[in-house]
């Protein structure tokens, strides 16, 4: 039944649809607009709907380098995941750290993480970049970084 | 104000010490993220928007614009050095420039593929330069029935002329569109899919949609191509000089081809990579040996390198005249233009002459930098694909977050950054292809208002947008361009079903 991937992708967006639409029809009225703020979603939710049936139903057949695309070794996955996990905590500390301390922190070692060890020239960019877009947000273009620990 | 007239203060804004600083800016920065394999135009764009807040809107978008067509131009030289196109419009270019690399002639390939796009986007300007005035004069009678008409008409060319499946793009379509119905109704103040999280009120900005979407995607599988190899020290390039002999085979091609990709640019939905393929095409039919193409032939190099960089020109008919995009880049140069308070469209020219005539006008005196850029600094310049890609990886993800959070200082925005970002590397797995969804996603909110007005003008009857021939017409030929290639499809698939 959900032998090919775009049964499953299909059943998911089916399931998206039916979720958006429910939501569309909760949508509170508003009584002098001709054209009220549901219009438009209810329409994008039927929309999506008939979409993901089609493709459901599609007998489409998925290319080799279709195929190729979607098998992405586990492994690499992880390292993906691992790099959105050092972004989050990069968001996370932000604020209260300060942006050149972070910046700094996560240009090493995400690099580092990735494979790249010459640690010399790595040491010099993640100190420098911060710097100086530091100094091109908050100096040149006024636009305030937060600057968290650190006095300046 | 005459053409004529319009021109010079369109020059006057381009060769002043502001602008010319700013054009150079703009195509240097364009020319180098387009080298970049994986980081496209819109990564491109979307990065150097930050940059422009609180600047003069002429010489910001002159420079926005430099950094579009200086993307397209310099991603023709990953893809002769590497094989690797630094953006979807130069993949044609690699099917000979790489070769002819091979060859120990790559000096020679950047050189005809520099030539080539100095006069692709030289001859579309002038083209630009003629059709975009005319075009805005007739659509400022363009009433919202038209304007809804249009912008469907741009979002189901684009569907139909993705790469794949015409549903998965039509999906990414309509989800762009929902994601932009988050947020409160600027016509009734109802909330709409906010959960009643005040972050949600504004709905998303659209950098967060094309950083996520595009150059946090993009960054993933650059990623997973970490091992690639980039430019060796020691690659030589050869000699730049190209003979006459060359020159001349290069000239049919070059000719043909620029007015082609100008015409491909203007039409909603194709843009540079479609153009640049069909250019490849064309040239190879008529040629008179084509199985040369794809050996290091140098019609089957400049052909797509003059219509990739012609249609992005083109492209700004569009945007300029309409105000209405045609292709994901174009939807997110529109938001550099509202980031910066200018609403293109057909009063542009009117209201805004020093914008509308500086862009055009700086786009010649650009193609002259960029061929300076191309030619004698070229061997220079390629050293930036020595750049190691662990570096380049995290350097992308901090100019991402950081242009984010200088729209917002919101951290909030930062996580939807991530998400958008994870969205975008899904559908890249799973074949949807993203520029329709940012193609709705700007488009959404103009088309509901234009939607909705049309609506109170004719009292709630749908009949106004078949009563008179111009929206109905539009309506006509978007549901063509959905429906003939979608049955074309279908039935070589059915074909190919019944044969197995």
């Amino acid at each position: 039944m959900l032998a090919s991937i775009n049964r499953k992708l299909g059943l998911l967006l089916f399931i998206v649809a039916a979720v958006y639409l429910y939501l569309s029809f909760q949508l509170p009225n508003y009584e002098y607009a001709p054209i009220d703020a549901d219009v438009i979603p209810k329409g994008l939710g039927i929309l999506l709907l008939v979409l993901s049936v089609f493709l459901f139903f599609s007998r489409v057949v998925e290319t080799d380098a279709e195929k190729a695309k979607r098998n992405i070794p586990k492994k690499e996955l992880g390292v993906i995941a691992a790099v959105f996990a050092m972004i989050f905590v990069y968001i996370l500390l932000f604020e209260a750290i300060g942006f050149i301390i972070t910046t700094t922190l996560f240009i090493f070692f995400c690099s580092w993480f990735l494979g790249y060890r010459a640690w010399k020239t790595n040491i010099l960019v993640s100190l420098l970049f911060p710097i100086v877009m530091y100094a091109i947000f908050v100096f040149a273009l006024g636009i305030v970084l937060p600057r968290g620990i650190l006095p300046f | 104000m005459d053409a004529f007239q319009g021109l010079l203060t369109g020059f006057q804004v381009a060769l002043s010490l502001e602008g010319i600083m700013f054009v150079l800016i703009g195509v240097v920065v364009g020319t180098l993220i387009g080298m970049m394999p994986g980081l496209g135009p819109i990564s491109a764009i979307a990065i150097m928007i930050p940059i422009t807040y609180g600047m003069d809107p002429a010489p910001a978008l002159v420079m926005m614009a430099g950094v579009y067509y200086g993307a397209v131009f310099g991603g023709s030289t990953s893809s002769i050095l590497l094989n690797a196109p630094g953006i979807s419009g130069t993949v044609a270019t690699a099917f000979d420039g790489y070769p002819m690399a091979q060859q120990g002639k790559a000096g020679k390939a950047l050189a005809i593929a520099a030539i080539s796009s100095f006069v692709g986007g030289t001859v579309s300007v002038v083209m630009l330069m003629l059709l975009a005035p005319a075009l805005s004069s007739v659509a400022i009678s363009f009433g919202p029935p038209a304007y809804f008409a249009l912008m469907f008409m741009g979002l189901t060319a684009i569907s139909s002329l993705s790469e794949g499946s015409t549903i998965k793009a039509m999906i990414a379509a309509v989800a762009g569109f929902m994601v932009v119905t988050i947020g409160i109704d600027p016509q009734t103040g109802t909330q709409r899919f906010t959960f009643g999280n005040v972050n949600l009120f504004d709905g998303f900005d659209f950098l967060i949609i094309a950083l996520g979407l595009f150059a946090v995607a993009e960054v993933c599988m650059l990623i997973l191509n970490r091992k690639n190899r980039s430019l060796s020290d020691d690659q030589k390039l050869g000699s730049l000089k190209l003979s006459k002999a060359d020159l001349k085979e290069m000239s049919g091609p070059v000719s043909r081809q620029s007015f082609v990709g100008f015409l491909l640019g203007v039409l909603p939905g194709a843009g540079a990579t479609i153009a640049s393929f069909i250019s490849y095409i064309f040239e190879k039919r008529i040629a008179k040996n084509p199985e040369e193409f794809g050996k290091g032939s140098i019609k089957g190099l400049a052909a797509p390198e003059s219509s990739n960089n012609a249609a992005t020109s083109g492209a700004f008919v569009p945007l300029l005249s309409l105000g209405i995009p045609g292709s994901g880049t174009t939807a997110v140069m529109l938001g550099a233009f509202l980031v910066l308070g200018v609403q293109p469209g057909p009063l542009l020219m009117t209201d805004r002459p020093e914008i509308f005539w500086g862009i055009i006008a700086s786009m010649y005196l650009g193609n002259v930098f960029l061929l300076i850029l191309n030619l004698p600094l070229i061997p220079y310049l390629a050293k930036i694909l020595s750049i190691p890609r662990p570096l380049l990886i995290s350097l992308v993800i901090m100019f991402s977050l950081i242009g984010v959070y200088s729209i917002s200082f919101n951290v909030f925005d930062l996580y939807m950054l991530l998400v958008f970002g994870a969205l975008g590397f899904a559908m890249r797995i799973f074949s949807f292809p993203a520029p329709p969804f940012i193609l709705a996603f700007i488009l959404g909110g103009m088309m509901e208002q234009a939607f909705r007005q049309s609506m109170t003008i004719s009292n709630g009857s749908l009949s106004i947008f078949v009563d008179s021939p111009l929206p109905l017409s539009l309506l006509l030929v978007a549901l063509i361009s959905l429906l003939v290639p979608a049955f074309l499809k279908w039935r070589s698939n059915r074909l190919a079903y019944k044969q197995r």
